[in-house]
């Protein structure tokens, strides 16, 4: 392997060909025009579709579960309830650890029982015809409510809970208090505490304290969680998903099913949307069935059972009390952070203590988490997890105390903005990062000068935010191979969820110094691909981006011995440029890639063939931050609320690949408008999920966006290829906030209900 | 879904024997932008059909035609698109063209037809305060024959029309609006598009001279059906049109609905938005009308 921090020095100082140069996506030809092969298009040969019955309680006692008269349904190959279920190891304290509840039903849709038939319409019909007994539980549907120490129980008491999934989006080395004691419906606990808030608040001019809520939002990807799985007759599990995590899935599967890690195959197939919700959920059952009748399994989400039954984001309740002094320091932050987990562990309670005191520099902090179990559907990941929640409360404060104090608040934030060596709330320091950097260029948009020209003519107004996220961290590897006619095959273990491969093939393309068309990247199975973390928590170009140019840079070595060897010279008086390997300067002394794809490849041939092998590990965190600005139309008489205009600014260390970090840019923003604005998942009293379709599930219509500005900051990371840093979710985390301040410019009034529908809206104005 | 037949008949005759043949197992099939969506989530609004009779070919309810002694016919199987895109609707029917072209993205106005939406009853139905308030009539063919009734008269409940099981619907008569008339249609929606009305407002004033003559507000989404709002018509017919005199027809339309409370607004919110956009509307006709 090649010497990595000479390699980086030297590529310092040179001109790229390949990175930073804006290409489109590799795979998105196909995507448009209908080709690309998606887990729902596959038909394997004796294929079963399987359809899920949930439950319609969200807390409930089974009594008695009678699948017969499914059985007995014309079509039906086999109907599962739990007693039906193969062995596996059941961790009931853990979502992804049960198929089916063996007596306690603990939200609303929860899977209790499958129908296996070949056609998925049979399969529907007989699920009707299973008995289930229900004796019904009081349902605990609010999280504050839930926290009282006379609450119902949840559900009863947790055994061990697995974290693994949570740390693949963020880590960051600090463990969380997990429930001991008396039982009660808070999962798990921390404490952030530094210098002393009382006195922090004392020295203050302004002092302001609000509760702000925010809703339980879902991912909606275009494509429904999907899966097959298939065990043959030499006892290989293969499982084809749509996941960003497919080793995570194999280690899961393994463990839970007692099989070894080698005897399982997990193709991620193409991931139609993902945002972190895609990471491991009904692989385990659709593999179990698999298993237990032996013919291949197929279960496709309907959207409404998506809605149900996958993982959205959790709603949050932020008690926050924040103090400026007149200069605009600010001296204490006091918060009480409340995650709605649902019934399962696994809200993103750590990353949502640790921003809400992470953005600024502040002596006094106590900070204060919980994360609650209701009986909602559990919740997972969506982009930078829990960091909108947390957002949109420190950032209306700090358009409050700004206000209050007639600051502009621009230089309030810029004034108090963590940089490289100050401590997150848990004492870790930061590195180097461009959180300034951001709020410099948003004070450039186009959007946020028409802050003072546009301000109190009719209803308009512009608020900004910041945020940011801190990122995931995981071993990554990569092989780099040389073909005999010359072109490049690169492979890897991680799904491409966003356009990684196509930064992949740049890298690799710039490393050998070759146009972007001679390489190909695959993303492998778990059997074929070197490893790689789940792609999640933004650290896919950041970890194997790293391990693609290590193994370019070992093909590049081994090419480049195999020419001196043939030219009788040394590696170091070489050049290697446009599929051409020469002695400098000759004109005659020329190997092509060809050449030496034969040379290594042929009968006999002289050289072994050309294999580059890149593997790191990180524990180095390259946190994203962005600065976001938004323009709005208040109709003060309908409370509609208009986005006009939005920019973001984002640090992304290095743009690989520029117009796939736009669209990253571009894409969170707009979930971040959906959460503003419309996206909201509502339940009854009884925990019942109202909205469970897309029509009254509201994300925003292209008409509904306005144009996004998207303007990239790029100061670089300590580790990253190139410099790159994360980048796919901190885009999303500052829309409700900015937002909302912005609102708040145009009508006097901060909302502090997300997402703000014209009746929060109406009500905020006292029209209502 | 579950498994049914689908007929395709390409009669009007043929298609009510087919009702008539199948009774409450059978079910007419326009577009499919409602009957489909329903059939895939088991809407409870009725048993899934086991049979599927599908509208597409039959000639007699497709179209829109106008004549100056007859005024508007519009078959009940013309879509979203043809009203919406309709010289003559646009011309003189303009809330109607402006309610078609509401329903949806363009897709759906290409699939969704003007029956469809009448017969569905949703009372969110973003064709009917417009039809309503050009007092549209209903005509409906039967195993008896045909018979007319006043669209008021047609929505009996949510998903309940006066349609019995063998019965078509088979076009909608609008009467010739009178010289003099404007009128307009828009509804209030969470979202800017791909959305239903939390509340839809169409008023159509005819003036003469400098009073309005005849003044119609229909509303939709805040009762179990599309409704005509007529203490607020009857406050505004006979006087002069004022800001003052829109602002009280809009209070007295926002205290005679009913709107319910459901998970797109409270029935406070409804009202508010009723008397906002009563107000909108009216403001909108009176210049069309004045403006020709
Ligand atoms: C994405 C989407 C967006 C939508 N947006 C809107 C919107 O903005 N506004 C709105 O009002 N609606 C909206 N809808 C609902 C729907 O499109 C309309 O109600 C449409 O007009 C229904 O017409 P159709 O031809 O598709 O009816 P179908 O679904 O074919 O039929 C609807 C019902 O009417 C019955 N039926 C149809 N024709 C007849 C007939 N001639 N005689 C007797 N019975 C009949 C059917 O049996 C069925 O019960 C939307 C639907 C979708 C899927």
């Amino acid at each position: 392997m090649a010497q990595e921090t000479e390699v980086r020095e030297e590529e310092m100082q040179r001109e790229y060909r390949n990175v930073g140069k804006p290409v489109t996506r590799i795979e998105g030809a196909g995507k448009v025009t209908g080709e690309t092969i998606y887990a729902d298009d596959m038909q394997l040969p004796r294929m079963l579709h399987a359809k899920v019955l949930g439950s319609p309680y969200a807390h409930a006692r089974i009594k008695s579960i009678d699948g017969s008269a499914a059985r007995q349904h014309p079509g039906v190959e086999a109907v599962f309830t739990p007693a039906d279920l193969p062995e596996y190891k059941k961790n009931f304290s853990n979502r992804r650890g049960v198929i089916f509840p063996d007596e306690e039903v603990l939200f609303y849709g929860q899977p209790v029982a499958a129908v296996l038939a070949s056609d998925p319409h049979v399969a529907e019909e007989a699920l009707a015809l299973i008995k289930v007994e229900y004796e019904a539980l009081p349902p605990v549907v609010d999280p504050i409510t839930a926290m009282e120490e006379s609450s119902p129980l949840v559900r009863s008491p947790l055994g061990d809970v697995d974290r693994s999934e949570e740390r693949g989006h963020v880590t960051v080395g600090v463990e969380q208090e997990e429930a001991e004691g008396k039982p009660s419906n808070i999962a798990s606990q921390m404490n952030f505490k530094r210098g002393d808030v009382e006195a922090g608040f004392e020295q203050a001019d302004v002092v302001v304290e609000h509760t702000w809520r925010s809703a339980v939002v879902h991912q909606s990807y275009i494509e429904p969680h999907s899966t097959v799985a298939d065990y043959d007759a030499s006892g290989e599990l293969s499982v084809w998903t749509s996941t960003q995590a497919p080793f995570y899935i194999r280690d899961e599967l393994s463990q839970t099913l007692g099989l070894p890690e080698n005897k399982i195959r997990v193709t991620a197939t193409e991931v139609g949307g993902g945002f972190g919700g895609k990471i491991y959920l009904q692989e385990l059952m659709v593999a179990a069935l698999a298993m237990a009748v032996r013919r291949p399994v197929k279960y496709i989400m309907s959207r409404k059972e998506d809605m149900l039954a996958a993982t959205p984001a959790p709603q949050a309740v932020i008690d926050l009390k924040t103090s400026m002094t007149r200069d605009g320091k600010l001296t204490a932050l006091k918060s009480r952070v409340v995650y709605d987990s649902g019934a399962f562990p696994g809200a993103p309670m750590l990353p949502g203590c640790l921003l809400v005191g992470g953005y600024y520099k502040c002596e006094n902090l106590d900070i204060q988490g919980y994360e609650v179990l209701t009986n909602k559907v559990s919740v997972g990941a969506l982009r930078a997890p829990g960091a909108h929640n947390v957002t949109f409360a420190i950032e209306s404060h700090m358009d409050m105390m700004a206000r209050e104090l007639g600051l502009d608040p621009i230089e309030v934030r810029l004034k108090n903005a963590v940089e490289e060596g100050d401590p997150l709330p848990s004492g870790q320091p930061y590195p180097r990062i461009g959180l300034k950097q951001c709020l410099e260029a948003i004070a450039e948009s186009e959007v946020w000068g028409r802050r003072n020209r546009e301000r109190g003519t009719g209803n308009r107004g512009v608020g900004l935010a910041v945020g940011g996220w801190l990122g995931g961290l995981q071993p990554a590897s990569a092989i780099v191979c040389l073909n005999s006619d010359g072109t490049i095959n690169v492979t890897v273990g991680s799904a491409d969820i966003t356009g990684t491969n196509t930064s992949f093939a740049q890298i690799t393309a710039e490393v050998l110094n070759v146009p972007l068309e001679m390489v190909n990247v695959t993303t492998g199975d778990t059997r074929t691909a070197p490893y790689a973390g789940m792609s999640a928590g933004s650290k896919t170009t950041y970890t194997v981006g790293r391990a693609v140019k290590l193994a370019a840079e070992d093909a590049r070595q081994q090419m480049l011995e195999i020419a001196a060897k043939r030219f009788e010279a040394a590696p170091k008086e070489l050049e290697m440029a446009d599929g051409v390997v020469r002695l400098n300067g000759s004109d005659e002394k020329t190997l092509t890639f060809q050449r030496l794809g034969r040379l290594s490849t042929n009968f006999a041939a002289p050289f072994p063939a050309v294999v580059g092998r890149g593997a790191i590990t990180t524990r180095k965190m390259a946190p994203g931050f962005t600065a976001q600005a938004a323009e709005v139309e208040v109709d003060t008489d309908t409370g509609e609320v208009t986005v006009l205009g939005f920019a973001v600014a984002q640090d992304a260390g290095f743009a690989i690949n520029p117009l796939s970090v736009e669209g990253q840019m571009q894409g969170g923003a707009s979930q971040g408008l959906g959460i503003a604005l419309s996206e909201e998942m509502m339940y009854d009293s009884e925990g019942r999920l109202l909205n469970g379709n897309l029509l009254d599930y509201r994300m925003p219509t292209t008409r509904d966006l306005p144009p996004i500005e998207a303007i990239i900051v790029e100061v670089p990371s300590e580790e990253g290829p190139y410099g790159a840093r994360i980048v796919g979710e901190p885009s999303i985390v500052a829309g409700a906030a900015a937002v909302g301040n912005a609102i708040a410019d145009a009508i006097g009034v901060h909302l502090t209900d997300a997402p703000f529908t014209p009746e929060r809206v109406l009500r905020a104005l006292g029209k209502l | 879904m579950r498994t049914f037949e689908y007929h395709a008949p390409t009669s009007l005759n043929e298609a009510i024997s087919l009702l008539q043949e199948h009774g409450e197992a059978a079910r007419p099939l326009a577009g499919g932008t409602d009957l489909v969506v329903q059939m895939k989530e088991k809407a409870t609004k009725f048993a899934a059909p086991s049979h599927i009779v599908s509208l597409l070919r039959v000639p007699e309810l497709s179209g829109v035609s106008f004549s100056e002694s007859e005024g508007l016919r519009i078959g009940a199987g013309a879509t979203m698109s043809q009203v919406a895109d309709s010289p003559i609707i646009r011309e003189r029917y303009r809330a109607i063209a402006e309610g078609a072209a509401l329903v949806g993205s363009i897709q759906t106005m290409n699939m969704a037809t003007v029956g469809g939406n009448l017969c569905n009853a949703a009372p969110s139905a973003d064709i009917a305060p417009p039809l309503l308030a050009f007092e549209a009539e209903a005509v409906i063919v039967g195993p008896s024959g045909r018979r007319k009734l006043a669209l008021e008269e047609f929505f009996l409940g949510p998903g309940k029309t006066a349609l019995a099981a063998d019965e078509l619907l088979a076009e909608v008569r609008v009467p010739l609006p009178p010289p003099g008339m404007g009128s307009a249609y828009d509804r209030h929606t969470p979202r800017k598009q791909m959305d239903i009305a939390v509340v839809g407002v169409a008023a159509a004033l005819t003036m003469a001279g400098e009073r309005i003559e005849r003044a119609r507000v229909a509303l939709g989404a805040v009762a179990p059906t599309p409704v005509r709002a007529p203490q607020a018509e009857a406050a505004l017919e006979g006087q002069a049109p004022s800001d003052e005199l829109f602002a009280r027809a809009a209070d007295v339309s926002a205290a005679e609905c009913s709107p319910i409370a459901d998970l797109r607004g409270s029935a406070e919110f409804r009202r508010h938005i009723v008397r906002v956009m009563t107000k909108r509307m009216l403001r909108e006709a009176l210049d069309r009308a004045r403006s020709g």
